[in-house]
Order: C-alpha cells, then sequence, then structure tokens
C-alpha cells in the first residue's frame, strides 16, 4: 500500500484539476500501486489497468469531448500521468503514449480522420503507439530509413522501427516514413495511421529493459504494408513538423511521469525515515537523512512547477514552446534519477531489494532521460531557441 | 426534581439488553447525585420480561403493552410512546444506549419533544446539570458537553458502565398507551438469521480481531479458537470483512464499530487510523505482527514481532496448558 | 425515480487536522473539506437504483457556502443536480436544528426516498435521520444493508442488519432510508462526470427562503454546548518482543494475568 505522502500542493490549479487530479491520485492509490510490484517482475503488460484507466475515463483525457474525450487540457493530462506515476510508471505510460501516439493526429489530422479514429482512442478500447525510432534513427530523428512509396490510391511502407512503446498491444500505429528523399532534409518525412494488423506488418520482438518492465518495447517490420492515402495525415513531408510539435506536448507528459516517479520516490523515503529507528531514534532526525529527505522535497517542487509553468505557456500557443518542453523534461528527467537513487540511500540494503518499491522506481526513472529525446538532445533545442537558430 | 428516564431495550426474545441494564445503573447513579428519581420505560408487544429484568435496576419502570408493535420495526413506535410517557415532564433527561435501535430513538424523540441530543457518550456525570463525555475526532479529543435546554437526550456507549443491580427490585407499572400512533409504522415482513452473525460485539469484554496479516477466511479459525478459549469476540478489520473473510457485523474502525473492551488483541492489524478509531480506547491493547515499525505499536501495551499463526498458536497451547 | 441524498461537507479525516475552535465549536478552516464519507454509501445506492429505474437524484446539504465545492464531487458521481441551504446564522447549528432545516428543505421537494449516511466523521451522532423521519412523517429504515424500491407498487423493501442477521422492512413510498457501507463501495468519479459537474445546478436556499427564523434554529439557538475539551490520557510505553514464538506468548500470557484478564 501507498505511504501517507506529504499532500500536494493546489494553489495554482482550478478546483476542477484538483478534482481530477485528486481521483486520478486515488485511483492510483486504491487499484494501481498493489500491482506495480507484480508487474515489474512478470513484465506483463498491465491488461487489467488499461481497462481500468479506459473505463474511468483516464485514457479520455486528451482527446475533445465532442469525440467522446474528456477534453482536458495539456496540465490536466499531465497531473493524471504524473499522480498514475507515483505508483507506477509502466501504468503511466499507457496513458503517455496514447497521448503521444495520437498528437500528430489531433494536431494535423483531417475532421474524417479525426472522427473516425478518436472515438475508439478516447474510449481506451483502442491504444495508439508513435512510430518514429528506428535502430539508425534515434537522435538523430531526420535520418529515417522507412520508406512510403506512392501506388495508385495508396502508399507501400517498408521498414523497421525500434523500441516502440506499446508496439505490440497497440491497434493503431502511427507511422513516420520517408516520401520525398530528395527534399530538403524536414521536408523528407510524411506521417501515417497503420491500423494493425495488417498484411506485412509484424511485431519482430519485444526488448528486456532495466526499468518499466511491464511495458512492450517493440520492433515493428513493416513488409509492403498497405496504406491509403487517406491515412496520411497532413501533405506529404508534413512529418517532421508534425513530429517536432509532437514533442512539444508529449515532452510535458514525460516530464509529468518524472516527476510522479521522484514523488514516489521521496513519498516511499519520508514513510521510511518516519518509521525505521536506528541507535535509539528515527533515522529522519539524523541530519544527513533529513538533509537529502529536505534537497529531495525541494527538488521534486521545483521540476513540478517548472512542468506546471510549461504546460500553462505551451497551451497558450507561446513561440517558445519547443524550449518550455525541453526545460521541463531535462529537469524532470535528471530529479527523477537523483532523487530516486537518494531514495535508495535513504534505505540502504533495504533500499537495494525487491521488497521495497525503490529499487524499482530507480529503474524505471532511468528512461525519463532516455526517451521522448535524451536529455542531451534537450540541451541542444534549448542552446538552440536561446542563441536563435530556429530548427 | 430531575428525572431521569430509561428507554430499556427488548431482545428478541423478549429479555432486556444488557446495554440497556448498563444505561439503567448510569442513571440511579445520576438520580442519586442529583437528588432525582431514575425510571425505565419498556414499550413492546409484551413488555413484562424486558420491563421485569430491567427492574431490578431501577426503582421505577413503566412497562407500556403495545401489541400493534408486533412485526414492526420498534423504534418509532417505542420513540412516540415513550414522548407519551414523558407526557409533560420537558426537564428530564433520557438516557438510551448508542446501539441502532437506541440512537433511531433517540432521533425520533428529540423531534417529538424538541429535545437535544448528545449520542455515543463514554461518560456521564451531574454538575448540577448533565456533563456528557464523548470522543471527537477519532478520539483525538474527549469533549464535555452540557445542554442549553432543560431536558436532554444521551445515548451512551456499550462498556463504558458497569451494570449493577439495585439492592431491591423496583415496581413495574403497566400502562396502555396512550393516544394513537401518529408515525407510521413499517412492516416486518421477515426476520432472516446468518450463519455466523454473533453477539453484538460492542458488547464484548474480550475481542481478538484479525486483519489483512490473516490472509483469508481459513486464517480467521485461528482467530476463532483465540476468542473462544478467551471467553470473547472475534472482531475484523475493513480490509478482512471488505475481502469477504469475515462479516460486516464484525468491523470495527471508522466504519464499523465502535468498542471498548477490556481486552483488544490485534493480529495482522496495521493499526492504521480508520481501525484505530474503532479499538483505541480499549484497556489492555495487545498486537502480533510481523512488522515492528507498524503503526499499532505506537498505541499497543505489548507488541510481539512475529508471525500472527505461530504466535496465535503458541499463545492458544499457553492458555489452554492454564486452564488444562 | 427521484432519490434525494443528504450529504454533509467534513473536515477530511485523512489530514488529521480537525480541532476545535476557542468558540468551542469545529474550527471548519482547520482542514479542507470533503464529502462526509459515509454520505458516500448512500449516493453511490442512490445513483445505482436510479440507473436501474430511471429518475434522478438530488443532493441536500446545510452548510458555509464553500459547501457548493464539496459538492461538486458528489456532483460528479453523478447526482443530477444540488441543494444548498446556508445562512451566516446556522453556524454552530445542533443537530435539533439540523434536522428541522433539513425537514423544511425536504418540505421543498417531491421525492420517492431520502438516503442519509450512516451517522458523520465530524459528529457521529447518526441520529439526524430519524428526527426528520419524524418532522416529516416519513416511514423510516434504518441500518439498511439492501434497498429494493417497487416504483410501480409505490413501496420499497430494505433489509434492515440485526445483531443475528437482518430484517426485511416494507414501506410505502416517499420513506427515509439511513445507509451503511454494507450497500457497496461509492464510485470514483469518472473524469467526465468531474468535467459535467461544473455545469450542473446547485440551488441556493437562506433560511428566510425556507420560513424559517435564524433565532429560533441556528447556532444562537443550540441545544447543546461543548464545555471543556481535553486530549484523552496517554497510553503507557509500548513493551515489545521479538524473539520465538513461545516467548511471545509466555509475554502475552504473563500480561493478561497480571492485569486478571485470565
Amino acid at each position: 500500500m501507498h505511504p501517507v505522502s506529504i499532500p500536494p500542493s493546489g494553489h495554482r490549479l482550478t478546483d476542477e484539476q484538483v478534482l481530477l487530479r485528486d481521483t486520478v491520485r486515488e485511483l492510483a492509490d486504491a487499484r494501481i500501486a498493489p500491482r506495480a510490484a507484480d508487474i515489474d517482475r512478470t513484465g506483463e503488460f498491465p491488461e487489467d489497468i488499461r481497462r481500468l484507466l479506459a473505463d474511468h475515463d483516464v485514457l479520455g483525457l486528451p482527446f475533445p469531448a465532442e469525440h467522446g474525450g474528456v477534453g482536458g487540457d495539456l496540465l490536466t493530462v499531465c497531473l493524471a500521468i504524473e499522480q498514475i506515476a507515483r505508483a507506477c510508471t509502466t501504468s503511466s505510460l499507457i496513458l503517455a503514449v496514447q497521448d503521444l501516439g495520437s498528437l500528430p493526429l489531433r494536431l494535423g489530422g483531417s475532421p474524417e480522420q479525426l472522427a473516425r479514429w478518436v472515438p475508439p482512442l478516447a474510449s481506451g478500447e483502442t491504444l495508439i503507439c508513435f512510430g518514429l525510432t528506428e535502430a539508425e534513427a534515434g537522435s538523430d530523428a531526420a535520418a529515417l530509413r522507412t520508406t512510403a512509396v506512392r501506388d495508385g490510391d495508396d502508399y507501400l511502407i517498408n521498414g523497421t522501427k525500434r523500441f516502440i512503446t506499446n508496439g505490440s498491444v497497440a491497434g493503431l500505429v502511427t507511422v513516420f516514413a520517408v516520401t520525398n528523399p530528395d527534399a530538403p532534409r524536414h521536408r523528407r518525412l510524411s506521417c501515417f495511421v497503420v491500423e494493425v494488423p495488417t498484411e506485412g506488418f509484424r511485431v519482430a520482438r519485444l526488448e528486456h529493459k532495466m526499468g518499466i518492465r511491464g511495458s512492450p518495447t517493440a520492433e515493428l517490420e513493416l513488409t509492403n504494408v498497405r496504406v491509403p492515402a487517406a491515412n496520411r495525415i497532413g501533405e506529404d513531408g508534413d512529418g517532421w513538423t508534425l513530429a517536432m510539435r509532437t514533442f512539444e506536448r508529449s515532452r510535458p507528459g514525460i516530464a509529468a511521469q518524472a516527476v510522479g516517479i521522484a514523488q514516489g520516490a521521496l513519498d516511499a523515503a519520508v514513510d521510511y525515515a518516519r518509521q525505521r529507528k536506528q541507535f535509539g531514534q528515527r533515522i529522519g532526525e539524523f541530519q544527513m537523512i533529513g538533509a537529502m529527505l529536505a534537497d529531495m522535497d525541494a527538488q521534486v517542487e521545483a521540476a513540478r512547477q517548472l512542468l506546471y509553468t510549461a504546460c500553462e505557456v505551451i497551451e497558450a500557443g507561446a513561440p517558445d514552446a519547443a524550449r518550455w518542453a525541453a526545460m521541463c523534461k531535462l529537469v524532470a528527467g535528471d530529479t527523477a534519477m537523483r532523487v530516486t537513487t537518494d531514495a535508495v540511500q535513504v534505505f540502504g540494503g533495504y533500499g537495494y531489494v525487491d521488497e521495497f518499491p525503490v529499487e524499482r522506481m530507480m529503474r524505471d526513472a532511468k528512461i525519463t532521460q532516455l526517451y521522448e529525446g535524451t536529455q542531451q538532445i534537450q540541451r541542444l533545442v534549448i542552446a538552440r531557441a536561446l542563441l536563435g537558430r530556429g530548427d | 426534581m430531575p428525572r431521569f428516564w430509561v428507554v430499556g431495550e427488548p431482545n428478541a426474545d423478549g429479555s432486556i439488553s444488557k446495554l440497556s441494564t448498563e444505561v439503567a445503573t448510569l442513571a440511579r447513579t445520576l438520580a442519586a447525585a442529583a437528588g432525582g428519581e431514575a425510571v425505565g420505560v419498556v414499550v413492546a408487544a409484551e413488555p413484562d420480561r424486558a420491563a421485569g429484568e430491567l427492574a431490578a435496576y431501577l426503582p421505577r419502570v413503566v412497562a407500556v403493552a403495545d401489541p400493534g408493535i408486533a412485526r414492526h420495526a420498534w423504534s418509532v413506535p417505542a420513540a412516540e410512546r415513550v414522548a407519551a410517557v414523558l407526557g409533560d415532564d420537558a426537564d428530564g433527561h433520557v438516557l438510551l444506549g448508542a446501539g441502532p435501535d437506541g440512537r433511531d430513538v433517540a432521533g425520533t424523540l428529540a423531534a417529538l419533544t424538541g429535545r437535544g441530543v448528545l449520542a455515543n457518550a463514554t461518560a456521564v456525570r451531574w454538575e448540577s446539570r448533565l456533563v456528557v463525555e464523548m470522543g471527537a475526532f477519532g478520539g483525538k479529543l474527549v469533549t464535555s458537553s452540557g445542554f442549553t435546554t432543560p431536558g436532554g437526550i444521551v445515548t451512551i456507549r456499550p462498556n463504558m458502565v458497569t451494570a449493577e443491580p439495585s439492592a431491591a427490585a423496583g415496581v413495574v407499572e403497566g400502562r396502555s398507551p396512550a393516544g394513537d400512533a401518529a408515525l407510521p409504522r413499517v412492516a416486518v415482513m421477515d426476520s432472516v438469521e446468518e450463519a455466523g452473525a454473533a453477539a453484538p460485539i460492542e458488547e464484548a469484554r474480550i475481542i481478538v480481531s484479525g486483519g489483512r496479516g490473516v490472509g483469508g477466511p481459513d486464517g480467521f479459525e485461528l482467530v476463532r479458537e483465540l476468542a473462544a478459549e478467551l471467553g470473547g469476540a472475534v472482531g475484523a478489520t475493513r480490509a478482512a470483512v471488505d475481502s469477504g473473510w469475515i462479516p460486516y457485523s464484525q468491523q470495527i474502525g471508522q466504519t464499523g464499530k465502535i468498542v471498548k473492551p477490556q481486552l483488544y488483541i490485534a493480529l495482522g492489524i496495521s493499526g492504521a487510523i480508520q481501525h484505530k478509531v474503532g479499538m483505541q480506547t480499549a484497556e489492555t491493547i495487545v498486537a502480533v505482527n510481523r512488522d515492528p515499525d507498524a503503526p499499532i505499536a505506537e498505541f499497543a501495551d505489548l507488541l510481539v514481532v512475529g508471525d500472527l499463526f505461530d504466535v496465535g498458536r503458541a499463545l492458544l497451547v499457553a492458555l489452554r496448558e492454564r486452564t488444562g | 425515480m427521484h432519490i434525494v441524498v443528504l450529504t454533509k461537507p467534513v473536515p477530511d479525516p485523512a489530514a488529521a487536522a480537525e480541532r476545535l475552535g476557542p468558540d468551542m465549536r469545529l474550527d471548519r478552516a482547520a482542514s479542507p473539506a470533503v464529502v462526509n464519507g459515509n454520505d458516500e454509501y448512500a449516493l453511490e445506492a442512490a445513483l445505482k437504483l436510479v440507473e436501474a429505474h430511471g429518475g434522478e437524484v438530488t443532493l441536500l446539504t446545510m452548510a458555509p457556502p464553500g459547501g457548493a465545492d464539496t459538492m461538486r464531487k458528489a456532483l460528479a458521481m453523478g447526482a443530477t443536480r444540488g441543494v444548498l441551504v446556508t445562512d451566516p446564522a446556522l453556524a454552530g447549528a445542533c443537530v435539533r436544528s439540523t434536522d428541522e432545516v433539513l425537514a423544511a428543505a425536504l418540505r421543498e421537494l417531491t421525492f420517492d426516498l431520502v438516503f442519509s449516511g450512516f451517522d458523520t466523521s465530524d459528529g457521529n451522532a447518526g441520529v439526524v435521520g430519524a428526527a426528520i423521519a419524524a418532522r416529516l412523517r416519513l416511514p423510516y429504515l434504518s441500518n439498511a444493508a439492501k434497498i429494493e424500491p417497487e416504483p410501480d407498487a409505490g413501496l420499497v423493501r430494505v433489509r434492515r442488519i440485526t445483531p443475528t442477521g437482518y430484517d426485511v422492512l416494507e414501506a410505502p413510498m416517499p420513506a427515509l432510508v439511513v445507509c451503511t457501507q454494507v450497500l457497496g463501495e461509492p464510485r470514483y468519479p469518472t473524469l467526465k462526470g468531474i468535467m459535467s459537474a461544473r455545469s450542473k445546478e446547485i440551488a441556493s436556499r437562506s433560511l428566510a427562503d425556507l420560513g424559517l427564523d435564524g433565532a429560533r434554529v441556528g447556532g444562537a439557538a443550540a441545544t447543546t454546548e461543548v464545555l471543556d475539551s481535553r486530549k484523552p490520557p496517554a497510553r503507557g510505553a509500548t513493551t515489545v518482543v521479538r524473539g520465538s514464538a513461545a516467548e511471545g506468548a509466555a509475554a502475552i500470557v504473563s500480561l493478561l494475568a497480571s492485569r486478571r484478564l485470565i
């Protein structure tokens, strides 16, 4: 069971956001937290949690109400991700990737495309994943090799995607592929919604990972996968821009995940420090431990406030949205790694064994420094924004 | 002259409830302190047995026979008849047990007579006026309250007073119900006994309770055996009840019963606030738990760190050796 | 069917910050307010019934103006609308005032059933339901483990928990039922429910609206008063015994014997 935690501050949130956040929090504490250790140990995708999130409209949060969603803004989606991640990172990824995978559609899809695909996504009955990364195109996303060649009214897609979260459980894959090999760098890609299973589409393998072990990370092979042109989002060559605009809104989601992991680790460490006695007193009263907890608390709150500000700024349409998205993800990811590592330290030997959750949280935290753009990529984005080079 | 009315609750078999005898004892004490009178009222289709038993505790008991109550929910007609007996004694205080029936009568009577209500008292004294002690905020505070109106209604928790018969038995006055029954009576279509339903747990002197650590309905066998060996009742936390291991009637805590036994043995119970609220005023608290840092360690008298089944079975052996 | 559910905002028990103010009344500013836990069971029962039989659920609360915010969560669970009786004169109101005010508010409504929770976490009295039923001359069915209305026949059947099992009660509607947790876990509000709650109506009623006199019904007319409060006596230190099961058992037996419990 989740320990009693420091009550979250809500002073910049609307009453509605507070209620939404608290509802997800209660759900996470009561129904998701008890499953977290098992999900990590078995490495099985938690279909029961997916259903739980769907049943409670959590998966509907990012989607417009007119298509069956809840119509939550960016901050609201992040509040939900944060609360779930506090309990279980893998579970939070279900919502985060539903958001990420559908962003190109929501940002650039036509009314027909929205009407067709958003309802099953909003209801949570269909999952969607984000098919950009390849073995040779991680940070260097423009170096994609997957191709989509026009064939009458269709495209034929060929290529292999790597490290695709939920790739084996999704019913829709947002695939980025080269359609214009000779165009300038950022006009070479287009974006397609591929309904799977389909002829030529195969889940080749799943990764065994350090953390987020219940989240299926898949290698997807596309061999002459036929996709109607109506499934292309936006125009030929819009892919790169769609991806960049997606990251502006999806990176805060990962920041939220990181803040949630860090808070969960902090809560566990505080609870432990309150109860564990050595040398005749609670260990929290030793200065070295107290100082660690104090630093952890301040850092988590700082990351949280930066995240909330970024959400507000991005939602308001700031021209430097990319910088804000990168900043909040950068700070939150590093905070999560630092705080979870310190949490293990507070627990001492017990922090190293799986009877307590912090070793899992530390393993889970690492990914927030790696995916959705490594911390190094985030720094590049921020530096370029500061130095004035549009990219 | 201050008068303290005791509303006696008859059991299903016609005897007087144990809680009523406790309330009656309290009323006598108050009457003595106040220089007043303690009077019982028993309302039932056939009140004579209960009234006679209550008369062992009070100088005078009014027995109202209302055959129309038979096969109807008791509290509302009883409250009406009590209000009629109170008549114009607007200053009289009314004391009841704080069980489900007692509080139902208290509420109805409050509306009928305009009296205030102080509920779930843990102690009642007379200091020129009635002073009622109650726990507040999950037991964090003990408040002393009084009435601003002349007469008040007080419901008293079980086990706060030890029932003591008077030196001499009192008299029973039979009375027919006065006036019409104005409030609607609810028909009882059926009474169902459920297997495993135990005596009201609030009245138990000793309670052995099981929590999440018991692990399942089979685990409660040990809890039952220990309770039986000690002559006590079986209790449970909400977690155990929600998991279906034991009926809700045995649940102790914020959303279950509040108990004040002489001995509470908590097996596999962490002692979180929701449960603590239900049993923290027990005179002696013994806990068995694998976790030495469980919250119950803060307020138990004795914490045995260990597996509840190992310790529980060893305790059974040790107890049987004493009596054997 | 139309079911009115009585709800009360109380200090959040989880925050554990309740305290009395200098006037010996509950200091409502000291903790965040939530819907009284037991009222949520009543509300859940009401929602399930209107889902099965069709109809609406109205919340009725007597509270300071902030009570509207607390009502939002209950509206988010699926109630249709709320009625908030609020008046400065009601501060410090006692049980008698509460049931008189709520009864007056109920007289303005048409309903099949009124549900109340078992008791409140900040007062625990649990008598308001019975008092309201008496004032309104409604059939009173308490300690409900199961509630089965038959709208066509205009009656309701309730299983009332008894020490040995349960009684099956039957009464014509409209009736008042006091609910228990056995009726079933309250649902979480769905997120859609939360979003739609903002547009649900909360009607406000003052004492004047209800034709009641604040001098007779408010805190000034309270029938009870808190004279004093203190912390309960601290328990002694805890003895912790580790070791074998036999040693633990021996320690228990020794304690029980020393206190003449065995």
